[in-house]
């Protein structure tokens, strides 16, 4: 990408990350039953305002360390994602470095739910860990996919050669795999076995107050961001008539985050101990077919 | 000040709750989920996201402890509500309106400190790290007076036992109309068969709520409260059957439930328990069917003779049975298939109280 990145696009970022997140949790309200889309605000204000509360044995350094790594990593995979033209951190391996901070949450999870002493959070923990084993693979597949078909790890470049078709069209498995991972890596909806009601919330069970607002905040963050990832990936970047390109990854970024968050009610928890044998029959090999597919028709 | 005071209101004013009932107090938990509901305040999974505990009926010495050291686990602000056994829908609603959220104490007693794990061998014979779990008494979606003990390996049930926390109080609330007719009152079947609905409506509530789909569990207890306000049928059966048909629908959920908590022809014979044969999706779809059948029949005037209650013959009492059976269904299972098994079953602890004529001598 020969284009410097404007100065607005460093102060926006955080903006927009901050707009989407909002907007995510009060479109989550509004699906619940007797949900209003105040309800995130108030809840929000009532964390900021609670008492801390710690568990005997917690190992606070590594709690907090899990928390607060959470909206971080989903704040450093944004700098790679094209707002328009260009991204904030414009990078030659946009993709890997995307696919690196998401895994930056295997961590944050597992720290918050080991540092809190506590059976239920280490065993949301656990959960966690297996998912990842699940989704990981054909999430990378996915993604290696687009990049293939650009020629290059650049979010930017993968953007500029859907000109004409978009990868969603040509490489739909591909496509697939990536919203159902989006899910999981932000442990949402189907995906949120490792925050399920079966143990009382799970990883951020102990939580409360700011820590608490924090790690559900870095929750929509990463499942925001996910979102924003899938419009250079799959969906064209900010190509489109009329609408400036910054608009128009807004858009479309709106078009694949809202059916994440609805999907929440439509669906039950997926358990790994069933799921894992699909991701590794079903999609790994869909996944690896679709890159074979797509890298046949690129030598051609 | 002004605008820390108006954030602090504008936060506190539909707070979250978290409801514990004991034993004896299903009516008065019915009650206060419907008045919750009608605020549009949300009920939550675990005391440290609520600012509100509710407490429903009276617990006994061991859901009391229990209760205690929920309550000083929960952050302030805080409110505490207590509503007695017989409390009505107007004292309810008007406890739940003046609840005033106030910071909390430092703890008076420390927590128990969480026990080092042991080591065992596990099903394949390797040495893993055994810990000690209690589910109970005080867990969202949970039979009331309800625990379990038990020793995971990673979040594998190596052995479950029950244990019922208090003495049961009873009567059951569900078996109430098959009580009164034994015991010689006029009942209507029709009154009957609301009861055997909401009964049903109330467990897959449960096990909606345990397989992680709140969104279909609401719709289970709003219905289920519609179903005990004698809302007329034709209301029902119409609302009742788009429900139905969502919950039959969804491939996640048969999915999910196959082959969880299977109940053998064998051991269903030997524990007298032939209406939970199989999994808990066949007992999820059995319960819908009797759901249909009874909303069919909640006009129906003629006298209630039958002891067929939503659980099986009251006579029998299969809540005994099932409580039984459960080690043996929780032995081997991940602790989310456990939970599941034990929210299909949805053993009512009410029922094991001793009757008062026996206990009278």
């Amino acid at each position: 990408m020969g284009e410097a990145t404007p100065v607005w696009a460093v102060v926006a970022l955080p903006l927009v990350l901050a707009g989407l997140i909002c907007s995510a949790a009060a479109l989550d309200a509004v699906f619940c039953a007797g949900g209003r889309p105040a309800d995130p605000l108030r809840e929000g204000v009532r964390l900021l305002l609670q008492q801390r509360r710690r568990t005997r044995g917690a190992d606070l350094l590594l709690m907090r360390a899990g928390v607060i790594s959470l909206p971080v990593a989903a704040f450093l995979a944004a700098m790679v994602i094209p707002l328009g033209a260009a991204p904030v951190l414009p990078s030659s391996v946009g993709v890997v470095w995307f696919n690196a901070m998401e895994v930056v949450a295997w961590a944050s999870l597992w720290l918050t739910g080991w540092g809190a002493d506590s059976a239920f959070p280490l065993i949301g923990g656990y959960r966690f860990l297996a998912q990842g084993l699940a989704y990981e693979l054909p999430h990378m597949f996915a993604l290696i996919t687009a990049a293939l078909a650009a020629g290059s790890l650049d979010l930017g470049a993968v953007a500029a050669a859907q000109e004409g078709l978009w990868f969603a069209v040509w490489m739909p498995v591909a496509f697939a795999v990536y919203l159902l991972s989006a899910l999981a890596m932000a442990f949402w909806g189907p995906m949120g076995h490792p925050l399920a009601g079966d143990v009382a919330g799970g990883v951020p069970l102990e939580l409360a107050g700011p820590d608490r607002l924090l790690f559900f905040a870095g929750r929509l963050a990463l499942l925001a961001v996910a979102a924003a990832a899938a419009v250079p990936l799959f969906l064209g970047g900010g190509a489109g008539p009329w609408l400036p390109a910054w608009a128009w990854s807004l858009v479309k970024t709106y078009a694949v985050l809202v059916p994440l968050v609805w999907v929440r009610q439509r669906v039950p928890v997926v358990r790994m101990d069933r799921f894992m044998q699909v991701a590794w029959t079903v999609l790994i090999p869909a996944t690896l077919l679709q890159m074979l597919v797509v890298g046949l028709v690129v030598l051609d | 000040m002004v605008l820390s005071a108006r954030l602090a209101r504008f936060a506190a004013a539909r707070p979250p709750s978290f409801l514990v009932a004991a034993p004896g107090a299903t009516g008065t938990r019915l009650r206060a989920e419907a008045e919750l509901r009608r605020r549009d305040r949300r009920c939550v999974a675990a005391p440290p996201a609520a600012a509100v505990l509710v407490v429903c009926g009276r617990p006994g010495a061991g859901l009391g402890a229990a209760v205690e050291r929920v309550w000083d686990g929960m952050p302030g602000p805080r409110a505490r509500v207590g509503l007695g056994e017989t409390a009505s829908r107007e004292e309810i609603a008007a406890a739940l309106e003046t609840t005033a959220l106030e910071p909390a104490a430092p703890p008076s007693h420390q927590d128990e400190d969480v026990p080092m794990a042991d080591r065992a061998a596990d099903r394949d014979g390797l040495k893993l790290d055994v810990l000690h779990v209690p589910l109970g008494p005080v867990l969202a979606d949970w039979p009331a007076g309800l625990a379990l003990r038990l020793t995971l390996q990673g979040d594998i049930v190596q052995a479950a036992e029950t244990v019922v926390v208090d003495a049961p109080e009873g009567p059951s609330f569900w078996d109430g109309p098959w009580l009164r007719a034994a015991a010689g009152q006029p009942v209507t079947v029709g009154e009957a068969e609301r009861r055997r609905a909401a009964s049903h409506l109330d467990g897959i509530g449960r096990l909606l709520a345990v397989a992680g789909w709140q969104h279909a569990a609401d719709q289970a207890r709003a219905l289920r409260d519609e179903v005990l306000a004698d809302t007329p049928a034709e209301a029902l059966t119409a609302r009742y059957a788009g429900f139905a048909r969502r919950v039959r629908r969804s491939r996640t959920l048969r999915w999910m439930l196959t082959d969880v908590g299977v109940l053998s022809s064998e051991t269903a014979g030997r524990y007298g328990l032939a209406g939970y044969l199989g999994d808990a999706h066949d007992r999820l779809t059995g319960r819908l069917d009797e759901i249909g059948q009874a909303l069919a029949q909640v006009d129906a005037q003629a006298l209630l003779t039958g002891d067929g209650g939503p659980r099986g013959p009251i006579g029998q009492r299969p809540s005994g049975a099932l409580l039984a059976v459960l080690p043996r269904l929780m032995e081997g299972a991940e602790l989310a298939a456990a939970r599941l098994t034990v929210a299909s079953l949805d053993p009512d602890i009410d029922q094991l109280a001793v009757p008062a004529e026996a206990a009278g001598g």
